[in-house]
């Protein structure tokens, strides 16, 4: 960090630092709503598919929307402020870069949403695709930081909601697509020359995490086409584990 | 146009045999008339919706009325584009009528919602993956790793963040949930990105027939183009007065006036021929020897100096290379006989090397045997003979000879109408002047200006 020697020079490096922490704070609230947002997606047009599903999407979508225009005001300010010394400069370059892939994904996943339920419609419960998967989640409730839901649905559709619903996710999608193009073009970030911190090999997140899952996820990767049924050698791989 | 919208493009055209597929999926669902699900048994767990590959072909032909091989064939597209997932052997994307297990994919897998597959999101996939079974990836998967952390490298803590972050949000899910996610995010990559066999095997052919094309363009003479233009330039404007459509021909154009005078002038072989032509003969050699007249007053010219065998030969050769195959054995006996044998009537002079290569070819005839016999001789004549030939006095005689037509008085009433009949065909013209000679075939001098 550059030497200052005035009140205003540390007032602001220290005022530079705090604005890197909250930018960081602010997008990796938005990676961990992106990520949610795009585990209900996957749930649509499935047999878990429901009212309260799409309550949730968009409630999700919402707050990622909300976080995204208070990331693109705050980083946006600050890396078109001259000043900004150079290693905080580099820090919100990567902030930016995090944003903006951020945003790749919410905008995949937000079409690939609406245009599910354009083939498969919510109204005719018949044609909802059988995919295994059940039971509610508290995805949402991750994302949304709060400890519970509010469970207050109603069991019928009302009429006209999927098609207010296409129009208002149509509007956003055109909106996210403004934002990325309004970024692009009000600030200047050299993606060749931003270094990530991190390893290319992420660490395990926890131990017992990595370890219940292992042992919980059936055993994929068969060599060769085997005969021998999938549950013989789930039963084998607990033994040696156990 | 919006990022969204181009991307929505690109899949509606690609839509018609997708959404037929898709209208499948959908009435497969159906509670009453769709398919039979099973669960499927995984040590304690339970998940539901599985189905026999028998099952599936079953529906098929009950709902659709088709045959057994059809349903088949329809059963495995759904496989290979990823509406239906195997759940033994994840990696053999086939359908089989048997007991095999399968299960639908979810929508938002779909090839119609396939966004095209990005690199962030293999990335993510792959990071996950990693995370999960502690580095125990496929070997093109850790290479495929690689090359994107190189490729996407500035924005890799956020492909590792989202990673973990998408791990923490399944985890909020029950077991079976999450191997049923899983196995699905499995199957979308298995066909968004399947395993390459050998990507060198492929490239192998590529690259020689690429190398191969390279060295013989590389061989090849090459003129600059300013060359090339000036050339052309040069040729334009010698032969602008001979072109009958920027000149005008004289006495008057057949096709306008019904006078058939210009081809009568210009047949093959007439008493007086017209100047433009003669002087055409000192454009290049090959337009002297191409006019019929042009050779005949060559030849005399040649007879003159005692080297009229030059042209004989030349003309001998010609006759092989462009005649009947079936005389080609005898002509070349004859042109043997009489141009190369040692001591022969009208031998030729060619240098040893060219004379032992013919000689060599005599032995296995075929169309093209004398061709650098032919080139040495004319390369010779075109050398020595023809350029004295120009400046001989036979030439010089000929072309003061030569006629100018007088161009026809047009008519005096410029816009009387005429009347219009077929004119004579130039083919019927030309065929009665070679009758005379006893040739057959067009009219090739007239011919040739058009």
């Amino acid at each position: 960090m550059p030497l200052v020697n005035n009140k205003v020079g540390d007032d602001c490096t220290a005022s530079g630092d705090k604005a890197l922490a909250d930018g960081k704070a602010l997008v990796d609230s938005l990676i961990k709503v992106v990520a949610c947002y795009r585990h209900l997606a996957s749930c649509v047009g499935g047999c878990t598919d429901s009212l309260q599903l799409r309550n949730e999407l968009r409630q999700t979508r919402e707050k990622a929307q909300n976080l995204a225009g208070d990331i693109c005001h705050h980083l946006t300010s600050h890396l078109r402020d001259k000043s900004l010394p150079d290693g905080q400069r580099k820090e919100m370059e990567l902030l930016w870069v995090a944003f903006s892939s951020c945003l790749e994904l919410l905008h995949v996943d937000m079409c690939k949403v609406l245009n599910i339920s354009g083939i498969v419609s919510l109204a005719d419960s018949a044609s909802l695709v059988h995919t295994g998967l059940e039971g509610c989640s508290d995805v949402a409730a991750r994302a949304l930081s709060l400890p519970d839901l509010n469970q207050a649905q109603t069991d019928s559709l009302p009429a006209g909601l999927e098609s207010q619903e296409r129009s208002t996710m149509e509007l956003e999608i055109s909106q996210i697509d403004r934002m990325i193009d309004d970024m692009e073009m009000k600030v200047n970030v050299l993606r060749w020359m931003v270094e990530p911190h991190g390893p290319q090999y992420a660490d395990p997140l926890s131990s017992t995490d990595s370890a219940s899952m292992a042992l919980q996820s059936i055993d994929e990767e068969q060599q060769a086409p085997t005969s021998q049924p999938l549950c013989q050698r789930s039963h084998i791989f607990v033994l040696l584990l156990l | 146009m919006s990022a969204f919208n181009a991307s929505l493009f690109c899949v509606s055209c690609a839509r018609a045999p997708i959404r037929q597929m898709e209208k499948v999926l959908v009435a497969m669902q159906d509670p009453d008339m769709g398919m039979k699900m099973r669960n499927q048994r995984l040590l304690i767990t339970v998940i539901p919706h599985a189905m026999t590959g028998h099952d599936i072909i079953t529906w098929l032909i009950q709902k659709y009325h088709i045959c057994e091989e059809e349903a088949l064939h329809l059963g495995e597209m759904l496989v290979k584009y990823g509406y239906i997932y195997p759940l033994k052997e994840p990696r053999c994307l086939v359908l089989r009528p048997d007991e095999s297990p399968y299960r639908f994919q979810t929508p938002y897998f779909w090839t119609s919602t396939r966004w095209p597959a990005s690199e962030l999101d293999y990335a993510i996939y792959l990071a996950k993956k990693n995370i999960r079974k502690q580095g125990e990836l496929m070997e093109y998967e850790k290479e495929r790793y690689s090359l994107l952390h190189k490729r996407i490298n500035h924005t890799w803590d956020f492909v590792v963040m989202q990673a973990r972050e998408q791990l923490r949000a399944s985890k909020q899910r029950r077991k079976a949930d999450r191997i049923v996610l899983e196995c699905q995010e499995q199957a979308y990559w298995l066909i968004n990105r399947p395993p390459v066999v050998s990507p060198l095997h492929q490239y192998c052919f590529l690259f020689y027939t690429n190398t191969i094309h390279l060295k013989r363009a590389l061989g090849r003479n090459r003129v600059k183009s300013s060359v090339c233009l000036e050339g052309f330039v040069k040729y334009s404007e010698q032969y602008q007065n001979h072109d009958p459509i920027m000149q005008g021909c004289l006495p008057s154009n057949p096709w306008i006036s019904d006078d058939i005078a210009y081809w009568m002038m210009n047949s093959e072989i007439v008493p007086v021929p017209t100047r433009l032509r003669v002087e055409r003969w000192s454009f290049s050699f090959m337009e002297l020897l191409s006019d019929a007249m042009g050779r005949r007053e060559f030849m005399t010219y040649l007879e003159k100096e005692f080297s009229a065998e030059n042209l004989h030969f030349w003309q001998a050769c010609e006759e092989i290379r462009h005649g009947e195959s079936s005389k080609i054995i005898e002509k070349v006996e004859d042109v043997y006989k009489n141009f190369l044998a040692p001591g022969a009537a009208r031998w030729v002079n060619i240098d040893s090397k060219t004379m032992d290569k013919t000689l060599e070819g005599i032995k296995r005839p075929h169309r093209f045997v004398m061709d650098d016999a032919q080139m040495h001789i004319y390369f010779l004549m075109k050398k020595d003979s023809y350029p004295r030939y120009l400046k001989s006095d036979l030439y010089k005689n000929m072309l003061a000879k030569a006629v100018v037509p007088q161009e026809t008085k047009k008519s005096v009433f410029p816009f009387m109408r005429r009347q219009r009949h077929s004119s004579p065909s130039p083919a019927q013209a030309g065929a009665q002047a070679a009758e005379e000679d006893g040739r057959a075939g067009t009219n090739s001098a007239a011919g040739s200006h058009f």
